[in-house]
């Protein structure tokens, strides 16, 4: 009886001590993230006026989601660029990592190098940066360059099936490099996880004949599936927040500018938010376990 | 001799094979140093060799006029001390918070931990433009109430960090989570039976023994900070002037710099290159004495799976 007594005492310090310590975080989290995320929805619905006597809130109904995709005529097409870009961007980059990854796992020698190169971006990688690299690698002084790859014939041909791919592909192939620059995070994951990977069970597929393409497909593959999706979350909710692309510099615009332009900032952006959680909600059902398959036993 | 051939043979074929997979990652990791190639070289050519097709990556006469002219525009001294005492402000506050959530997580049962664990996994992907809108409505309405200036200043996002929501707090709680947990807790007891309360347990045990760690997520803040640009553009607005949102102005102030002078200087490529490389400078400098504790921290975040 004593005993419980004790034992309830020290949960509830437990309980205390734990809630001391998470007080900074949760309350932070419901200011600065709950709250805003909340009110976003809301505003979403209304003309945003800011005045002397601080914002005047008034409610309009769908009227800034009726501007958004019907009246601007931009927002549309920056939307399904956005979506257009970050598609074969991910894509890439969890493949590229992979890949990477899988190969420097089977080296000996020069290890530590090239994964030095490899997490470079991750250190000097912004904004601007990566602004001015690609304008530099398309313009040069006001002059669009010429694209090299879209002269290939093999782009011709697709060229003539579907623009909008080959327009997709040139992209990925135009800007490879700022594609990889995404990689540096994902394949010191990969890496690590592959590491993890009992090396028994390579064994045992040795010993029954596997060949390495074989334990490509049938064990690191499976085994590293959680950790393609953490990768590709995280290339998704980085090169969103990347000012590359254009919602961005529309949203931007639109909360620089005081007459309403915070409430159809705030539709702009929950529009754009719904568009990132819904490829982080794809990434998920792509890469999530599998659920066990009943083996029937010979 | 049948054996030892076949066993030269295994060796010679492993030996091709790891030869490929060097020429391979040779040519991948060109693939990523190319930006960065470019932008140095680039740096050091003058304004005829960047329109001429010939020269490709060695200028042919180099110079360091287009550093000084870049380093002018984008007012070095006072741009660079500012990015420095600005990302270091906001990565203390920033280190200081993950440690206590990474600790809580680490060493207390409290009720709904999973639910506020998970929380603070979702607040990663929570996109931030989402968030800004109504931030800086807070932030506005806050200054106007109480008449202290927070636009145009550190304050917002210093009290962000403060709470745990700058700059993927996530990733650095998810750290500090991580070592905590391979601290062994008899330590903690020991200390605790000697009369420390749960406070100095945290600061004369357990943070004590993770210095590394607190460096690793310090620096990792530190990045971070000086490379975010949208929440900054946001909230600070160019009022302190920072490398990173210098950079993104480049092209206009330097416009601007060479029309009100007078003179008939035109922007180039080399003008461009030379400020990029200015400001991603000190960045490389850092990464070359610290890469291996960088790469050890995303390695220790766990979320590879233990």
């Amino acid at each position: 009886m004593k005993m419980r007594k004790k034992d309830a005492a020290f949960a509830r310090r437990q309980n205390r001590m734990g809630y001391l310590f998470m007080a900074p975080w949760i309350i932070g989290f419901l200011l600065f993230t709950l709250f805003p995320f909340v009110a976003t929805i809301g505003l979403s619905f209304t003309s945003v006026n800011s005045t002397i006597r601080g914002y005047e809130i008034t409610f309009t109904g769908w009227e800034n989601y009726i501007t958004a995709f019907f009246k601007n005529v931009e927002f549309v097409p920056a939307l399904g660029e956005f979506v257009m870009m970050i598609v074969p961007y991910t894509f890439m980059i969890v493949v590229v990592s992979f890949v990477v990854a899988y190969f420097l796992n089977r080296i000996k020698r020069g290890k530590a190098f090239f994964r030095t190169i490899f997490f470079l971006p991750v250190i000097i990688m912004s904004g601007p940066v990566m602004w001015q690299i690609l304008d530099s690698q398309t313009v040069i002084n006001g002059v669009a360059m010429p694209d090299e790859y879209t002269n290939l014939f093999l782009f011709n041909i697709l060229e003539s099936y579907s623009p909008a791919f080959s327009n997709m592909l040139s992209g990925v192939f135009r800007q490879l490099s700022t594609i990889l620059w995404f990689t540096g995070i994902p394949i010191v994951l990969f890496i690590n996880g592959m590491q993890k990977i009992n090396p028994s069970m390579y064994e045992a597929a040795r010993i029954d004949s596997a060949n390495e393409w074989q334990i490509l497909w049938k064990i690191t593959m499976p085994q590293i599936r959680p950790i393609a999706l953490i990768s590709s979350i995280f290339a998704i909710a980085q090169l969103s927040t990347y000012n590359i692309n254009t919602v961005y510099t529309l949203i931007r615009t639109a909360t620089a500018n005081m007459s309403n332009g915070l409430g159809y900032a705030a539709t702009y952006a929950w529009i754009y938010s719904l568009v990132v959680l819904l490829m982080i909600g794809i990434a998920f059902v792509i890469f999530r376990a599998p659920r066990d398959k009943e083996v029937p036993l010979p | 001799m049948k054996k030892i051939s076949a066993r030269l043979l295994k060796n010679s074929g492993y030996k091709a094979g790891s030869l490929v997979i060097y020429f391979i990652l040779i040519c991948v990791s060109f693939v990523y140093m190319e930006p960065v190639f470019r932008v140095i070289s680039k740096t050091f050519m003058s304004a005829a060799d960047v329109i001429d097709p010939a020269v490709e990556w060695l200028p042919r006469a180099s110079s360091t006029e287009n550093l000084r002219i870049a380093a002018r525009v984008l007012n070095l001294q006072k741009s660079l001390v500012n990015s420095l005492w600005f990302s270091a402000l906001l990565a203390g506050a920033q280190t200081i918070v993950s440690a206590l959530t990474g600790y809580a997580l680490s060493r207390y049962e409290f009720k709904f931990k999973r639910f506020w664990f998970m929380m603070i996994l979702l607040a990663f992907i929570v996109p931030l433009p989402v968030l800004m809108v109504p931030r800086l409505m807070m932030f506005i309405t806050f200054q106007e109430a109480t008449g202290i200036k927070m636009i145009g200043t550190a304050l917002p996002q210093v009290a962000m960090a403060l709470m745990g929501q700058g700059v993927y707090s996530t990733v650095l709680i998810l750290i500090f989570n991580n070592f905590f947990n391979m601290i062994p807790r008899v330590l903690d007891e020991a200390a605790m039976i000697d009369g420390a309360s749960p406070i100095q347990v945290f600061y004369h045990v357990v943070v004590r023994l993770s210095l590394t760690t607190v460096l690793v997520v310090f620096l990792f803040s530190f990045v971070w900070n000086w490379n975010e640009t949208y929440v900054t553009g946001t909230l600070v607005a160019g009022t302190i002037e920072l490398l990173p949102a210098k950079l993104n102005l480049f092209d206009q102030q330097f416009e601007s710099m060479v029309s009100s002078a007078g003179s008939a200087f035109r922007l180039n490529e080399a003008y461009k290159m030379a400020a990029t490389l200015i400001s991603i400078l000190p960045l490389i400098l850092l990464y070359l004495i610290v890469q291996k504790q960088f790469i050890q921290g995303i390695e220790n975040t766990g979320i590879t799976g233990e």
